[in-house]
C-alpha cells in the first residue's frame, strides 16, 4: 500500500440542478481523448478507428455515437475527439490501445469540463451565450462546433432532441458554469 | 463579419484573429545570398490595398486552422476562403 | 389631475387605471398609453426645458425622434436620463420627473440664459476659446460646465442586469408597420425564419395611428391581426420593444430588445437584451419621419408634428388641446384635420402654403392658402398664431406637417449614400445598400398605404426566393393610396423672430445663417460648428430642413448639399446595455489553478494573472505584512523544500514523425538532437529578431514533445506554432493539442526535494541523481499507479523538479506533498517567492522578455544557431541587433546594501547628468533577497557583461530618488549552477 493516495476532484463533479424545465448536469466520469490523423497516413488511422469502434469517424463538425456509447466528434480535417465514460486515468492508453499507434493520442480528459443541459428551452438559454445557429434545422443531432461562449472557448455538442453536451476548459469551469446558469435564470 | 470556413461553413469573425497580409506563407529561404534583405522585406513590408487583399485569420475559437481570406478592405466582401495549409502547399512550401 | 384632453377611441385599455407622477403630481392613465400619451390626457403640456436656452418645451412628436420631451424616469439608482416620453410605456408606479431647470420646472432661474441667446449663437463654445484668453479657465468653463447637461446621472452602480444574445434568422424584417408586416406575413407563410423587430410595444406602425383600412378592416384592427397570424407561426419570432440600432457587415444586425423596462418590478430579470442577430437576408421597413417647418417661436409646447398629433387622438384616444390649428405645406397634413374633426375637436383654421384647393374635403374648415404661420404666443403653452399676413389666429394647439422623410438610416450603417427624390422632397435610400438589405415602404420612399403593402410583399418575396423559398401567391393587403403630394417649403423666411430646428441642441434658422457667413458650409462642418444633429435624437427632426437652409445659403441644391452620414445606433443604447453581463466580477472569466481550493484553505493572497488567479503568497500566523510571508517562503525553499503550483505554464503536446525537426524550426536554439527523456530551455524568436517567449521543451519518446510555454503567452505561442505547422512548413507531420488545464505541475524546489519525492514516486521509479539527473524528464506513477510526469528542472536555483498528475488529482496532490514534506517542513510558495527566486538566480522573465530585447542583449546570443533554418534567426544577426555596446542583462546591487532599489530605473554613469544621451540602460526587476540580506536587481546596461563590479546611478526621476548600485553577475545564487545538479 502506498503511503499516500490521490483523490479525484474534478471541478463540477456531482454537479446536477433541475431550474423548470431545464436539467442542467455535469456527466460523471466523462473521459475525453484527442486523436491525430498522421500526415499521409491518414487512411489507416481512419481505419483503425473504424474497427475499433464500428463507426467511421465523422466529417469534421459532425459526430457520431458508437455501439459502445462513446461519441466520435471531429473536430477539424485531422483532429478527433472520442468522448467517453470512464473512471480511471489512464483514459488515452485505452484508446491508444485500441488505435494501435495509427494515429496521435493525447489525453484531454482533464482540459475540459463537461456540462449537459436539456429540456424543451435549452435553445432559448444557449441563444444568450452561444453565436453558433442551434436551430434544430440548423444543428442536426450530432452536430458539433468549437466556439467561444462568455470569452470562453467552448464546443458544443448536440446530443439528443433538446440536449446538449458543452465543454470548456476546466480551470474556468467554474465561470462556465456560471455563464450557463445565469443564462438558464435570465430566461425563465 | 462572418468568413464561410471552409470546412465549418459561415462562423463569426469573432472566433477568430486577424494576422494580415498572406504574403507571410512566402517565408523566404534563409540560406539565401540576399536572405537578409529579402527576411526584411517579409517582416516588414505589406502592401496596404484599398480593395482585395488575400489575408491571414486562424480559427482561435474553432478548429484551429489557419485560412487565407480574401477580402475587399473597402467593403469587407469576402470573395474567397482557403485553408492556408493548402495555399502554403501550393506554393511550394514543404517541409 | 383629470385625464381632461381623453376623447373616445384608440387602443388604451379603459377598462383599467394606471396611476403615475409627473414631478410629484399624481396623473392617471391607461394602460396602452405612453407616458406622453397619459401626460397630454392629463392636460400637462410644459415637460422640459430646453437644453442651452431653457425654453419651456413640450411634446413635439410620438416617438423616438422626440427632441424636447426628455423626462428623468424611476428614481434613485434606477434613476435614467434623457428618457424619451413619447417611446416610455406606461406603468402603474412609474415616476417621471422633468430636467433641465433650477427651482420647479414652471420657474426655471435658468431660463435668464434665453435672454443672453445673442451671445450662444453658433459656435459660441469655440469663440470663448479665442477671446479673452484668460476668461477660459476662470469664467467660460466653469459656468459652461454648470449649465451644460440634460438630466442628471443617479451618480450609484446600476442595480439592474443586461444580457446578450445571438439569433439567427432567414430574414429580419426591421420595422412591423404596414410594409414590415406585410414582408413579415409574406416571408412566415413562405416557410422561412423570421425575425419581426419592431422599437414600438404594439406592432403595426401609422397602421395604428391612422384612421384607413386595409382589407376592408380599421387598419389597427389588421395589424393585430397579422400579429396574431406571425404569432402562430413556429417561423417567426416576433420582438416588440426591441430596436435593430446598426446594420453591420455580412448580415450581421444590433438590436436592443427592451424587456421590463415597462414593468414597475424587473423580477430580477434583465432589464435589456443587446442582441446580435445574423440574418441571411434583412427587409428594411423603417417607416418615415415627419419633418417640422421653422417659423418663428415655433418651440412652444403645444406645437407638434401633425403625424403626432394624429397619433395622440386615434392611437391614445387624447387631443394634444381643445383648439387646434394646423400648418401644413403638404397633402398629408389634411388628414390631420379631418380626423381631429370626426372626433369632435375643434380645428380653427388649416394654413397651407400652397395655393391650392384642399386635399381633403373638410365642409366648413378654414382654409388659409399660401399662407404661414409667422410667430406664435404663449411662453409655458400655445395662446395664438400670428400667419404672415398678420392674421392672429387663437390655438392651445398647432399641428406642423413639413413633409416626411423615409427613415434612411441603416441604409447608410455601411457608407450608402442616400437619393434624393424631388417629387418626395426627401431623400431615399441609395443604390449602394448593405449586402442582403432591401428597403419596403415609407423608408422607401413608398409614403403611401397600398404601396407600402406591396412594397413590403414584394421586396420579402425577393429576398426569401433568392434563399430557396417558394413565395406564397396571395395578394398584397387591400388598401387605398392616400393624397400625398408634398412641396419644397422649408422655413417661413417673413418670420423675425428665432425659428428653431433643432430643438434638443437649440440651433435655429439664424444659426445656421451665421455658420453659413463664418465660412462653415460644407454639412459637415454645419454639424459640427452649430451642434445641429448632435443631440441624442441625431437631429431625426432637424437634419433636412438645416440642409435646405443651408442650400438655399449657398444657392446649391440640397442634394448637391448632401447630407451628413448616418452611423449607429440608431437611437441611444445603454452602456449597461453594451456592457451586458460583463460588471464586477463578471467581468471576465477567472480560471483556477488546481489546488486553488488547497490555497484557499491555507491563507493565500491571491494576484491575477491574466485570468488565472494563483497564490500570490501564503500568510502565516503573526506575519506583520507580505514580505514577512514571502521572505519565509524563499528562506524555507532555499535550506529545505518549498511547493508551488505552476500549473499556468502553456503546455502544448506536440506529436508527429517530424516534431523534432519542427521545434528546430520554431526555437532559435538546437533542438532535433534532444534525447528521448531529456528536458532542454528553448528560447523562441519573433521573425524580426526579438526574443519572443522561453520555456522547456521535453522529449516524452521518439514523435512526442512537451513543451511549457510561460503563463502570458501560452495562448499566442500555440498560434505561432499553428501558423509555422500549416503555413510555413506545410508537409510536417507534427500535431499540436494544449494540456495547459490537464495536467496539475507543481515545482518541488529545495536541498530535499528529493527526498520528498521519494516518499511519493512509486518505487519502481529510480529519481536518484545518477538515474535522474539534472534536465531529466520521464512518466512516471506516484502514490500507487497514478500516472505522473516528472521534469528535473529548476527556476529557483534549487535542487528542483516540476510533477505533474492529472489536474483533478491536483488538489490532493498539494495536499499530499505538504503531508509527505511536513517531516522537512516543506512551505508553500507563491508567485512572490517564485519571482524573488527567480531573481536571485538571475533568471529571465516578463520584464525582461519585453518585446524589445534580443538574445543577445539576454547574454544568449550565442544560443541563436545559424546553422539551421528557424524563425528569427536571419534577422537576429542585423549589425545593430548585435553591436559590442548593445546592453546586456547583469545583476546589480545598491552600494549601501540597506537602500532598496526601484524597477524601471535607469542607468547613468557617475558624474553625469541623468538624460537621454547619458542614459545606460535601466532596472527590470528588483527584490529584497532574503538569502543575500540586501536588495537585488536585474537590468540591462550598455556592455555590462564588461563592466562588472563598476558602481552606477539608478536614477528614478518619476519616483524621485537615485542609488548607487554596483554591476554583477546576474547569478545571485549558485553561480555554478552545484545546487541543481546536487
Amino acid at each position: 500500500m502506498p503511503d499516500y493516495t490521490l483523490i479525484s476532484t474534478p471541478p463540477l463533479a456531482g454537479y446536477d440542478k433541475i431550474f423548470g424545465t431545464t436539467r442542467l448536469h455535469a456527466p460523471a466520469d466523462l473521459a475525453i481523448v484527442s486523436i491525430a490523423l498522421p500526415l499521409g497516413a491518414e487512411d489507416a488511422a481512419l481505419k483503425a478507428v473504424k474497427s475499433a469502434y464500428g463507426a467511421a469517424l465523422p466529417e469534421p463538425g459532425r459526430s457520431t455515437l458508437t455501439k459502445e456509447g462513446a461519441r466520435l466528434v471531429r473536430l477539424g480535417s485531422d483532429q478527433a475527439f472520442v468522448i467517453f465514460t470512464h473512471a480511471t486515468p489512464d483514459a488515452e492508453r485505452a484508446v491508444a490501445t485500441r488505435l494501435k499507434g495509427t494515429a496521435y493520442t493525447t489525453d484531454q480528459t482533464d482540459v475540459w469540463t463537461g456540462l449537459e443541459i436539456t429540456g424543451p428551452d435549452s435553445r432559448t438559454v444557449l441563444e444568450r451565450i452561444c453565436p453558433v445557429d442551434l436551430h434544430r434545422d440548423a444543428f442536426a443531432e450530432g452536430d458539433a462546433a468549437r466556439t467561444v461562449m462568455e470569452h470562453l472557448g467552448a464546443l458544443i455538442v448536440r446530443t439528443g432532441e433538446d440536449t446538449f453536451l458543452l465543454l470548456s476548459a476546466s480551470s474556468s469551469a467554474n465561470s462556465f458554469l456560471h455563464a450557463v446558469e445565469t443564462s438558464i435564470r435570465n430566461t425563465s | 463579419m462572418i468568413i464561410n470556413h471552409p470546412l465549418l461553413g459561415p462562423r463569426d469573425a469573432a472566433e477568430f484573429i486577424y494576422l494580415g497580409d498572406a504574403a507571410l506563407i512566402d517565408r523566404p529561404d534563409w540560406q539565401a545570398e540576399d536572405a537578409m534583405q529579402q527576411f526584411h522585406d517579409y517582416a516588414y513590408l505589406r502592401d496596404n490595398p484599398a480593395g482585395p487583399h488575400r489575408e491571414l485569420w486562424y480559427h482561435e475559437q474553432g478548429d484551429r486552422s489557419w485560412l487565407v481570406v480574401t477580402r475587399d478592405t473597402t467593403t469587407h466582401e469576402i470573395t474567397d476562403v482557403q485553408m492556408a495549409r493548402d495555399v502554403a502547399r501550393s506554393r511550394g512550401r514543404d517541409k | 389631475m383629470t385625464q381632461k384632453n381623453r376623447i373616445s377611441g384608440g387602443q388604451i385599455d379603459r377598462t383599467r387605471t394606471v396611476a403615475f407622477t409627473f414631478n410629484g403630481k399624481r396623473m392617471a392613465g391607461h394602460p396602452g398609453d405612453t407616458l406622453a400619451s397619459a401626460l397630454l390626457a392629463n392636460g400637462q403640456r410644459l415637460v422640459g426645458r430646453s437644453f442651452k436656452y431653457h425654453r419651456p418645451r413640450g411634446i413635439l412628436t410620438a416617438g423616438s425622434e422626440e427632441p424636447n420631451a426628455l423626462v428623468e424616469l424611476r428614481s434613485g439608482a434606477q434613476q435614467e436620463p434623457n428618457t424619451r416620453a413619447t417611446t416610455v410605456e406606461l406603468f402603474d408606479g412609474l415616476a417621471a420627473n422633468s430636467q433641465n431647470h433650477r427651482g420647479p420646472l414652471e420657474f426655471d432661474l435658468m431660463a435668464l440664459t434665453d435672454l443672453m441667446s445673442p451671445f450662444l449663437s453658433a459656435g459660441f463654445y469655440y469663440k470663448t476659446f479665442m477671446w479673452p484668453r484668460a476668461f477660459w479657465e476662470k469664467l467660460y468653463e466653469p459656468v459652461i460646465r454648470a449649465s451644460a447637461g440634460l438630466g442628471r446621472l443617479s451618480m450609484q452602480d446600476d442595480p439592474d442586469s443586461y444580457d446578450k444574445g445571438f439569433i439567427h434568422c432567414d430574414l429580419l424584417v426591421i420595422g412591423a408597420g404596414p410594409a414590415g408586416l406585410s414582408a413579415a406575413l409574406a416571408a412566415g407563410r413562405a416557410g422561412a425564419r423570421v425575425v419581426l423587430a419592431d422599437e414600438d410595444f404594439t406592432p403595426g406602425g401609422r397602421l395604428n395611428a391612422e384612421t384607413h383600412a386595409v382589407d376592408d378592416m380599421a387598419g389597427a384592427d389588421w395589424a393585430a391581426q397579422a400579429v396574431a397570424e406571425l404569432a402562430a407561426m413556429d417561423n417567426v419570432r416576433l420582438m416588440p420593444r426591441t430596436t435593430v440600432y446598426g446594420a453591420y457587415d455580412h448580415g450581421t444586425y444590433g438590436a436592443l430588445e427592451r424587456c421590463t423596462d415597462h414593468l414597475s418590478d424587473a423580477g430580477g430579470k434583465p432589464r435589456q437584451v443587446l442582441w446580435r442577430i445574423y440574418s441571411k437576408r434583412a427587409v428594411l421597413a423603417a417607416g418615415a419621419t415627419e419633418r417640422p417647418i421653422a417659423f418663428g417661436n415655433n418651440d412652444r409646447p403645444g406645437i407638434m408634428l401633425a403625424g403626432a398629433v394624429r397619433t395622440y387622438a386615434n392611437r391614445f384616444g387624447v387631443t394634444p388641446g381643445q383648439e387646434v390649428a394646423v400648418f401644413t405645406n403638404n397633402d398629408d397634413g389634411w388628414r390631420t384635420a379631418a380626423d381631429l374633426l370626426a372626433r369632435g375637436v375643434a380645428v380653427p383654421a388649416v394654413i397651407d402654403t400652397r395655393d391650392a384647393p384642399a386635399p381633403i374635403d373638410l365642409p366648413g374648415i378654414r382654409h388659409v392658402r399660401n399662407a404661414a404661420v409667422m410667430d406664435t404666443v404663449g411662453r409655458k403653452g400655445l395662446k395664438s398664431i400670428t400667419l404672415t399676413d398678420g392674421q392672429v389666429i387663437p390655438a392651445d394647439t398647432l399641428a406642423v406637417s413639413g413633409g416626411w422623410n423615409p427613415n434612411v438610416h441603416l441604409t447608410c450603417h455601411q457608407r450608402g449614400r442616400p437619393e434624393w427624390r424631388d417629387d418626395l422632397n426627401a431623400f431615399v435610400p441609395g443604390a449602394s445598400l448593405p449586402a442582403g438589405m432591401a428597403v419596403a415602404g415609407a423608408a422607401n420612399g413608398a409614403l403611401t398605404l397600398a404601396a407600402a403593402l406591396a412594397e413590403g410583399q414584394a421586396a420579402a418575396n425577393a429576398q426569401i426566393e433568392a434563399l430557396g423559398f417558394t413565395p406564397a401567391k396571395t395578394d398584397a393587403p387591400r388598401a387605398e393610396d392616400e393624397p400625398s403630394t408634398c412641396s419644397a417649403f422649408w422655413h417661413v423666411r417673413e418670420s423675425r423672430k428665432r425659428a428653431w430646428l433643432d430643438q434638443q441642441n437649440d440651433v435655429t434658422v439664424k444659426d445656421v445663417k451665421l455658420s453659413y457667413r463664418e465660412g462653415f458650409r460644407s454639412v459637415e462642418h454645419l454639424k459640427r460648428y452649430t451642434t445641429l444633429g448632435m443631440a441624442t435624437d441625431q437631429g431625426k427632426t432637424a437634419n433636412i430642413p438645416a440642409l435646405a437652409i443651408m442650400a438655399e445659403c449657398t444657392g446649391k441644391t440640397i442634394p448637391e448639399t448632401g447630407t451628413t452620414i448616418f452611423r449607429p445606433p440608431y437611437t441611444p443604447i445603454p452602456l449597461g446595455a453594451l456592457a451586458g453581463r460583463a460588471r464586477g466580477t463578471d467581468f471576465r472569466p477567472y480560471r483556477l489553478t488546481p489546488s486553488h481550493n488547497w490555497a484557499t484553505e491555507n491563507g493565500a493572497t491571491f494576484v491575477e494573472v491574466g485570468n488565472w488567479l494563483r497564490a500570490q503568497w501564503f500568510a502565516r500566523p503573526g506575519e506583520k505584512g507580505w514580505r514577512d510571508s514571502v521572505d519565509r517562503e524563499v528562506e524555507m525553499t532555499r535550506n529545505s523544500v518549498g511547493i508551488c503550483d505552476v500549473t499556468t505554464l502553456g503546455k502544448i503536446d506536440i506529436q508527429g514523425r517530424d516534431a523534432a525537426e519542427f521545434l528546430n524550426k520554431v526555437y532559435a536554439n538546437g533542438f532535433a538532437k534532444l534525447p528521448v527523456g531529456k528536458v532542454r530551455y528553448g528560447l523562441m524568436l519573433r521573425e524580426d529578431g526579438i526574443a519572443y517567449d522561453d520555456g522547456t521543451t521535453a522529449r516524452m519518446s521518439e514523435n512526442h514533445f512537451v513543451m511549457t510555454t510561460t503563463t502570458a503567452n501560452a495562448v499566442l505561442v500555440f498560434r505561432r506554432l499553428e501558423f509555422a505547422r500549416q503555413c510555413l512548413w506545410p508537409n510536417m507531420d507534427v500535431h499540436l493539442i494544449s494540456t495547459t488545464d490537464g495536467w496539475a505541475q507543481f515545482a518541488v524546489a529545495g536541498p530535499n526535494a528529493r527526498n520528498l519525492l521519494r516518499k511519493v514516486v512509486d518505487e519502481s521509479h529510480d529519481i536518484s541523481n545518477e538515474a535522474f539527473p539534472f534536465m531529466a524528464c520521464s512518466e512516471i506513477t506516484v502514490c500507487g499507479g497514478m500516472p505522473a510526469r516528472l521534469f528535473r528542472i529548476s527556476f529557483s536555483g534549487e535542487l528542483a523538479y516540476e510533477i505533474a498528475v492529472p489536474a483533478r488529482y491536483g488538489n490532493s496532490m498539494m495536499d499530499v506533498l505538504i503531508e509527505a514534506g511536513r517531516e522537512f517542513n516543506a512551505t508553500p510558495y507563491g508567485t512572490e517567492a517564485l519571482g524573488v527566486m527567480r531573481i536571485e538566480k538571475g533568471h529571465a522573465a516578463g520584464p525582461e522578455l519585453n518585446g524589445q530585447t534580443t538574445a543577445h542583449n539576454l547574454g544568449m546570443g550565442r544560443m541563436v544557431s545559424q546553422k539551421k533554418e528557424c524563425i528569427g534567426n536571419v534577422l537576429s544577426q542585423r549589425p545593430d541587433m548585435i553591436r559590442d555596446d548593445a546592453v546586456k542583462l547583469v545583476g546589480v546591487r545598491p552600494v549601501n546594501r540597506a537602500e532598496p532599489l526601484t524597477a524601471g530605473s535607469h542607468f547613468v554613469n557617475r558624474g553625469e547628468t541623468a538624460s537621454t544621451e547619458t542614459d545606460q540602460g535601466w532596472m527590470t526587476s528588483v527584490a529584497y533577497s532574503p538569502s543575500l540580506g540586501h536588495s537585488v536587481g536585474l537590468g540591462f546596461i550598455r556592455r555590462g557583461d564588461e563592466r562588472m563590479g563598476e558602481i552606477v546611478r539608478a536614477v528614478n526621476p518619476l519616483k524621485g530618488g537615485e542609488t548607487e548600485v554596483e554591476i554583477v553577475s546576474a547569478h545571485f545564487i549558485d553561480p555554478e549552477g552545484e545546487r541543481l545538479r546536487a
